[in-house]
């Protein structure tokens, strides 16, 4: 049983902040300057340069999307932003070459112990910048390059010029937009033919300046046969005014691939979280979104996976929790476009408090296509009275070959569960909980092991108080 | 046509134009003056309404330019697109709108308090306000109970006219009815556009079975609104057949607001040809303890295509909801496309809510077992239909209606 005094953990261990003196810094707010700037001290090539004005002027065309989303995207102030800030380090090899107080940063995070005890290879980004970046030395034997979004392009242009901006092009959206204009950090993956990582590279995000967005982009092409995971984890230091969070992720899987991407999300309630994430299956590829969304003020995710080559297949499973003014508006995309693709997506979301979860969903699947299947199932718990949830998912179907389903149920926990809890001794917020865990229990154990165990304790954590 | 784009701009009639509603308003000069203004209203409110955004999201993907008035020449001066039974004794009055306006108005008074479903066609709301000349209105006592089924028959004007109906219903407490809706072309001439908009008002405990089966030509585009009101412990069952017409627009709202309160709403279409059937539902919850239950049903032949888009909405104050909602599309030819939106918006937490939306192709093995009896593959698909359809058709209750539904459908495919 797991008592509430066991889940003193991380969440309040990020809630710190430094002063830290910038060397780089774009200043505040956006426009053709501070694009040029940022290119400039990345010493980035005229092609580059050209690809993020362009995004920049499709930014401030595009309208916000709030004809069908949360009105909240319109207290985005957009000019009171710093987009682009660095200590001006070059991702480093070793630890000892990494700054005292960004490592001090992530010791309080817990980063060295991870990373020793079973990481392959870990990518911190501390602001704009990786800080710290190492891979395991039988990485590299292997060929696998996991570096930087500069160091990506700069370095290894013949192998991320091909797909990066290709899955998600800058148009594609408001905010892919806003990130191909001023992105910086991330992680670019490479994983030659036939490579299968039996452990997941791992990468921690940190937002650490008032009024900072963090751009990173992230690109993984995973070659023939190849197989990865990538885990991403979040925290945030708690701040006074809104920051927003803004990331494109594009993930390749070419014929017979895998790549499996988890993400635990738990910034703190002020940042809005606009991100959007897309992968392309080829041929008998498989794609796996795991996603997880407990903080931010504003989340709007909706994972996606282009089903391109024939047998494909597209997976999105999806947990978001809602606490007092909070929005998750997560989702996903399946969009099948070769014959024999097939796609599922389980999305559960629970509402505490005045939290409002929202699913968001698009299933496609065109006529001439043969044999395409989906399934798709969102459940929603709710917690107390003035929680709510919302589902909108959107499914398009043509031609006689082609089948999918979809589900959706919004329950509360019956008083009989809570009863029979409480009659064999529990209290009744441990009853509450071991109920919410065993909702999301199916898919918790999804995930690798030790982030079940640290999502299992979060919400735990934000159930706290939710009763009575 | 200043603003094509915006939808629904003619030449001529401009509905826009001061010059037509002026010509409109004086030939109905002799309606009571708080019609007029009510009419005016509308008129005013409507051109006030012109520059919506067009990126609608109770329009995704439907066509907005399908389903305009730009194939409008001419508002129907006629007012016998709608055409009843009459019937005043019993506790049941039944007559056209056109009779009751001249002889008892003060029945309609109520309309000006009445919304439309507000799902996306508020166009077609305010032009039929505005604009109705034909409809019927239908009220039954408190405590009358009427069991042989009331009829009341539609059909569209000449091509290129468009006709605005509106029709009220008025249920008062515990009465019990039965009403048919017959919506056919009758001559061939009668392919023009209908909007019909139809309120009703269900008392506490009265009980209202509504059945309304379509089969207009496959020129009509159709645009029908249905906004239902329940009170307490009302009941509402609303089954419609959609079988004809080229393009049409069908929303149906049943509000629940008063407590045990139940709203039933059950729906088929077969779609052939090109037809375009877009549906928009909303299951809405006010009140505590309250009970909807919405089944669609989709059989899509040819280059048809179906849009189903249905809402479950619950109000925070409306404890111990128990809402449901089913979409079925058969797919029966490869390019045939079914959009589904079903929609959830919880806002109570006591509550038992779940949709559920499939969308596949006849079964191998069905159709197998068919074909392996001899049956000729046309007559199986048509046999599979039947049984796809009857979860719906049985909702009828009727007997004879059921039948008459059945023939419909089985006519369709051997045509």
């Amino acid at each position: 049983m797991i008592s509430p005094n066991d889940i003193q953990i991380d969440r309040n261990q990020g809630d710190f902040h430094y002063e830290t003196d910038y060397e780089f810094d774009a200043g505040v707010g956006l426009s053709e300057d501070v694009v040029r700037y940022i290119s400039k001290i990345k010493n980035e090539e005229k092609w580059l340069l050209d690809f993020r004005l362009l995004a920049l002027s499709i930014f401030e065309r595009k309208p916000m999307p709030t004809h069908w989303s949360s009105k909240d995207l319109e207290n985005i102030d957009f000019d009171v932003i710093r987009y682009y800030l660095s200590k001006g380090q070059k991702p480093s090899r070793t630890w000892d070459e990494v700054p005292d107080d960004v490592k001090e940063t992530f010791e309080r995070l817990g980063i060295p112990e991870q990373e020793r005890k079973f990481l392959a290879g870990v990518e911190a980004q501390f602001d704009s910048e990786a800080a710290y970046s190492r891979m395991k030395g039988d990485l590299e034997d292997k060929g696998v390059i996991f570096v930087g979004s500069t160091e990506g392009l700069m370095d290894y242009p013949e192998l991320f010029k091909k797909w990066f901006g290709k899955v998600i092009p800058s148009s594609d959206n408001k905010f892919s937009a806003l990130n191909s204009a001023v992105f910086s950090g991330g992680s670019f993956i490479y994983v030659p033919p036939g490579v299968k990582l039996e452990q997941p590279l791992q990468a921690y995000f940190r937002i650490n300046a008032e009024n900072f967005g963090q751009f990173e982009r992230t690109l993984i092409i995973a070659d023939e046969g190849a197989e990865i995971t990538y885990m991403e984890g979040c925290t945030a230091p708690k701040f006074e005014t809104s920051t927003l969070h803004s990331a494109v992720v594009e993930l390749v899987a070419l014929k017979g691939a895998k790549i499996q991407y988890i993400t635990v999300q738990n910034w703190s309630n002020n940042v809005f979280n606009l991100v959007t994430k897309r992968a392309l299956a080829h041929e008998e590829a498989e794609v796996r979104w795991i996603d997880c969304n407990i903080g931010s003020r504003l989340t709007m995710k909706y994972p996606g996976v282009i089903l391109k080559g024939r047998k494909a297949r597209g997976e999105v499973l999806s947990i978001a929790l809602a606490n007092d003014g909070q929005h998750q508006d997560t989702g996903a995309k399946m969009v099948h476009a070769a014959d024999e693709t097939s796609s599922n997506v389980i999305s559960k979301s629970i509402s505490i408090g005045s939290g409002r979860t929202t699913y968001r969903g698009l299933v496609k699947i065109p006529g001439h296509l043969k044999k395409c299947k989906n399934n798709t199932e969102c459940d929603g718990l709710l917690i107390n009275n003035e929680s709510e949830t919302d589902t909108y998912p959107a499914i398009t179907v043509q031609g006689d070959d082609n089948s999918v389903q979809h589900e959706a149920s919004v329950s509360k926990i019956s008083a009989e569960q809570i009863f029979y809890l409480q009659q064999r001794g529990l209290s009744e917020s441990d009853a509450m909980s071991m109920c919410v865990n065993g909702f999301v229990n199916d898919l918790i154990r999804e995930f690798p092991m030790e982030y079940s165990v640290e999502l299992k304790r979060l919400i735990d954590l934000e159930m706290e108080g939710s009763v009575g | 046509m200043k603003n094509k784009t915006s939808s629904l701009f003619l030449a001529d009639p401009s509905f826009d134009s001061k010059d037509f509603f002026q010509k409109f308003s004086n030939r109905r000069s002799w309606e009571p003056g708080w019609l007029a203004d009510y009419r005016k209203e509308k008129w005013e409110n409507f051109l006030n309404f012109r520059n919506q955004d067009l990126k609608d999201e109770r329009w995704r993907f439907s066509s907005r330019s399908r389903l305009d008035y730009s194939k409008v020449e001419k508002v129907t001066e006629s007012d016998q697109t709608i055409s009843v039974n009459e019937s005043s004794k019993n506790g049941i009055t039944l007559d056209t709108l056109g009779k009751v306006i001249l002889e008892q108005p003060s029945l309609l008074s109520e309309i000006t308090n009445l919304s439309g479903p507000n799902l996306g066609a508020d166009e077609s709301f305010l032009l039929a306000s505005t604009f109705s000349e034909s409809g019927f209105f239908l009220k039954v006592d408190k405590g009358t109970t009427h069991s042989a089924p009331l009829f009341v028959d539609h059909t569209a004007p000449s091509s290129g006219e468009v006709s605005f109906s509106r029709n009220l219903l008025v249920l008062e407490p515990h009465s019990e009815v039965t009403l048919i809706e017959r919506m056919a072309s009758t001559a061939r001439s009668s392919d023009g556009f209908v909007t019909n908009l139809t309120n009703a008002i269900i008392g506490e405990g009265a009980k209202l079975r509504r059945i309304v089966i379509q089969d207009f030509n496959d020129k009509v585009t159709l645009h029908n609104l249905e906004n239902f009101d329940l009170l307490k412990d009302a009941q509402l069952t609303n089954v419609s057949l959609h079988l004809g017409s080229a393009e049409a627009r069908l929303e149906t709202k049943g509000s629940m607001l008063g407590s045990g309160a139940e709203f039933e709403n059950f729906s088929l279409a077969l779609g052939r040809e090109d037809q375009l059937i877009d549906l928009r539902t909303m299951q809405y919850h006010l009140a505590s303890n309250c009970r909807s239950n919405l089944v669609c049903k989709n059989a899509l032949l040819n280059k048809s295509k179906s849009i189903f888009s249905g809402m479950i909405k619950v109000e925070n104050k409306a404890r111990c909801s128990d809402a449901l909602q089913t979409n079925r599309n058969l797919l029966m030819s490869e390019e045939a496309v079914a959009d589904s939106i079903p929609g959830l918006e919880i806002s109570a937490n006591e509550v038992k809510c779940s949709h559920g939306a499939t969308t596949s192709r006849i079964d191998e093995q069905e159709l197998f077992y068919l074909l392996s009896r001899g049956i000729k593959p046309n007559h199986a698909e048509k046999l599979i239909a039947l049984g796809f359809f009857e979860e719906v058709v049985e909702k009828i209750v009727l007997e004879e209606q059921m039948e008459i539904a059945r023939n419909l459908i089985s006519q369709k495919f051997d045509s």
